[in-house]
């Protein structure tokens, strides 16, 4: 588990990161979302070692992290950073070795994430010869070839389509299953998707912090009404709501006292309905929320 | 759950990367194999100018003037000067003033009408011909004379001779010596420039790259300039020996092993020197490398490194003897200058031993100031640094 203590960073007069905490659990893929410059990559960069914070610290299985600890960590930083001008098996094998790995075990480690990407075949090609998309599949893959221990990605999934998308989230799956893995994104969609835990930063403070599932729960009994025909204006005047949103037939409601079997029954006396049905609060809501 | 360690030998990694990837690349090789035939072939035409064996043909007329060419031939003059000298037979002395007017032969000897020998040359009678026939002719005549006189030649000769000997003599061949120690000048010089850009570049394409960080999350960050000083001495290195063994082995065949047994030693000074030399100046061109945010900035970064190369080379060939010694004996210029003089001077034990203890406390002080600063501007991306910035920049 990595454990982020108080972490701090000041740039000059600007604090970048202020006093974040948070942990990430292994086995829970813990996503990391704020607006640009809220501090993710910096958070990062300290977690990485990459960077040294201000005040406060990392902790590794609570006990403050190694340098030695932070090398068996998989890290994307946020600007891809690999050899343009060397062969993208050859470079797998040189990063899987600077780990430790032996000549072999590292030339059959690229091997196999070569072929989980399908790009066996280019193997020899110099990285500057790829596609933009395959470039990122070997970045991830320069970043789980040593087997980590966990897992750090800065913006993993920015520029693949949604194609690339689905494998590398795949692999991830396959390779991080049981390990802390923290990844940060633009893209929310897909953290919804994707996240167990997450972590909202703004303005580098902690904003938000915790399983998605409950995040979503802090935001009011939301259901949505639909009229099979008929306008929904009537449930203004309903009791024990109160009425977000009303669209032709379609209604948004807070619930006010009211349960969820109450308001069913009142649309069914009103009129024949679509749905009754409880509104989630999507993921770019509740940022907007938080970091406002 | 994970089965990585992070590898000790790291440096070695990083140096067998360096060395992988630029034995690959063409222009190096092509590089290599310039230097090694110019060298080689400098030391052939050099050889083949200095000391040229040539014949001359010696129109003679009569079996005397004949042996005396025969004479000529095996004497002093003719051996000191690589020359030999052939007869050519001829009836009358108008037959071999013709054969000279002609151009078939460099000279003629012929019986003179006073009994002497008379040596005819065309515009003019060179100077080794010349000497070597007169003291052929005095020998063989002063032998026949004595004989006929029933005297002893040997005993009648002898104290008449002086030998000469100088009390601090220079070094026999003066100008191959120079040229050895301004090639191995050269040699340094674009060596280390050639191979310091080459780091530099190197260190500025992973931050450029971006590289840099996954590198720096994966081993620590003196291993990376270890390996790379470590790779790129040992590229360089070799190919200075390549050069020097082309060299030898050029001047072996052609048969010059007086000469290396002269210069031999600052042969081998030159690459001890240079191997220290060498790591100084590429823990600083790694270092310029790391203050650089683009490859462009290379340029300034590098300046103070190319001065501190350049100083010791103008003094050397514009400055004085003293300045010569001084700057033979200052660490990293002695690396250029040392060799040089030991190529041409006998230079005192203490003074070689100044200029190699001195490059050594260099070359650790650089590599432990050049792992400071390397490890607080690598990660540096945002712009170009100086020095002074570099250095006061707290560990991150």
């Amino acid at each position: 588990m990595i454990d982020v203590s108080s972490l701090s960073r000041q740039f000059g007069d600007h604090l970048a990161v202020d006093d974040v905490s948070f942990q990430v659990r292994p086995g829970r893929m813990t996503g990391f979302v704020g607006a640009n410059g809220a501090g993710k990559t910096t958070t990062m960069r300290m977690i990485m070692g990459v960077l040294a914070p201000s005040a406060g610290e990392v902790r590794w299985n609570g006990e403050p992290i190694t340098p030695e600890t932070r090398r068996t960590f998989g890290y994307m930083p946020e600007e891809r950073g690999l050899y343009p001008r060397m062969r993208i098996r050859e470079q797998l094998v040189y990063f899987a070795r600077l780990h430790g790995f032996s000549r072999t075990d590292a030339a059959s480690r690229a091997d196999d994430l070569l072929e989980h990407f399908g790009i066996v075949d280019r193997a020899d090609d110099l990285l500057d010869d790829l596609s933009l998309g395959n470039q990122q599949r070997i970045q991830i893959a320069a970043a789980l070839i040593h087997r980590p221990a966990a897992l750090v990605l800065d913006e993993p999934f920015s520029g693949l389509d949604p194609l690339a998308v689905d494998a590398m989230v795949d692999l991830l799956r396959r390779e991080a299953k049981d390990l802390p893995l923290l990844f940060s994104s633009h893209q929310l969609d897909l953290v919804e998707r994707l996240c167990d835990d997450l972590v909202i930063l703004s303005g580098g403070r902690l904003v938000a912090y915790g399983p998605v599932e409950e995040l979503r729960g802090q935001g009011a009994d939301r259901y949505r009404v639909v009229m099979d025909g008929s306008d929904a204006a009537w449930l203004r005047d309903l009791r024990g709501i109160e009425v977000r949103d009303v669209d032709g037939s379609t209604a948004l409601v807070d619930l006010d006292g009211l349960t969820p079997t109450e308001l069913t029954r009142a649309a069914v006396e009103r009129g024949p309905i679509v749905e009754v049905s409880r509104a989630r609060q999507p993921l770019s809501e509740i940022f907007r929320e938080v970091i406002r | 759950m994970s089965t990585s360690t992070p590898a000790r030998g790291a440096w070695r990694l990083v140096a067998e990367r360096e060395i992988s990837t630029r034995v690959r690349e063409k222009s190096f090789i092509i590089g290599v194999l310039v230097t090694v035939v110019l060298v080689a072939g400098a030391v052939v035409a050099a050889s083949l100018l200095s000391g040229r064996a040539s014949t001359s043909d010696i129109a003679v007329v009569g079996p005397e003037a004949s042996a005396i060419v025969q004479t000529a031939d095996g004497g002093a003059i003719a051996t000191s000067d690589n020359t030999s000298f052939e007869a050519q037979e001829y009836n009358t002395a108008d037959e071999a003033e013709a054969a000279v007017r002609d151009e078939k032969v460099d000279a003629a000897l012929v019986p003179a009408d006073d009994g002497g020998f008379r040596i005819i040359g065309l515009t003019e009678v060179d100077s080794t011909t010349e000497q070597a026939l007169t003291a052929a002719v005095s020998e063989t005549v002063l032998q026949a004379n004595a004989a006929q006189l029933d005297v002893d030649l040997s005993e009648l000769s002898a104290g008449t001779t002086a030998t000469t000997s100088v009390l601090e003599p220079a070094p026999e061949d003066d100008g191959g010596r120079y040229a050895v120690a301004t090639v191995m000048v050269i040699l340094f010089l674009l060596t280390v420039m050639i191979f310091g850009l080459q780091i530099a570049q190197s260190v500025t394409q992973e931050k450029e790259s971006r590289v840099v960080e996954i590198l720096a999350a994966a081993v620590p960050i003196r291993a990376l300039l270890w390996g790379k000083i470590a790779g790129n001495t040992a590229l360089a290195l070799g190919q200075v020996v390549l050069v020097v063994v082309a060299g030898v082995g050029a001047a072996l065949a052609m048969g010059e092993t007086d000469f290396l047994g002269d210069v031999g030693w600052s042969l081998v000074w030159f690459l001890v020197l240079f191997l220290l030399g060498f790591i100084a100046m590429a823990t600083l061109w790694a270092v310029a490398g790391s203050l650089a945010a683009r490859v462009q900035d290379i340029n300034s970064t590098t300046l103070p490194i190319q001065g501190l190369l350049f100083v010791p080379y103008l003094a050397v060939f514009m400055g004085n003897d003293t300045m010569t010694e001084v700057f033979s004996m200052i660490p990293i210029s002695a690396t250029m200058v040392m060799p040089m003089r030991l190529a041409t001077e006998t230079v005192p034990v203490w003074q070689l031993g100044v200029a190699i203890g001195g490059t050594i406390i260099a070359a650790a002080l650089l590599v432990k100031l050049g792992v400071r600063i390397y490890e607080r501007s690598l990660l540096r991306t945002g712009n170009k640094l100086g020095y002074r910035e570099a250095l006061s920049l707290s560990a991150d």
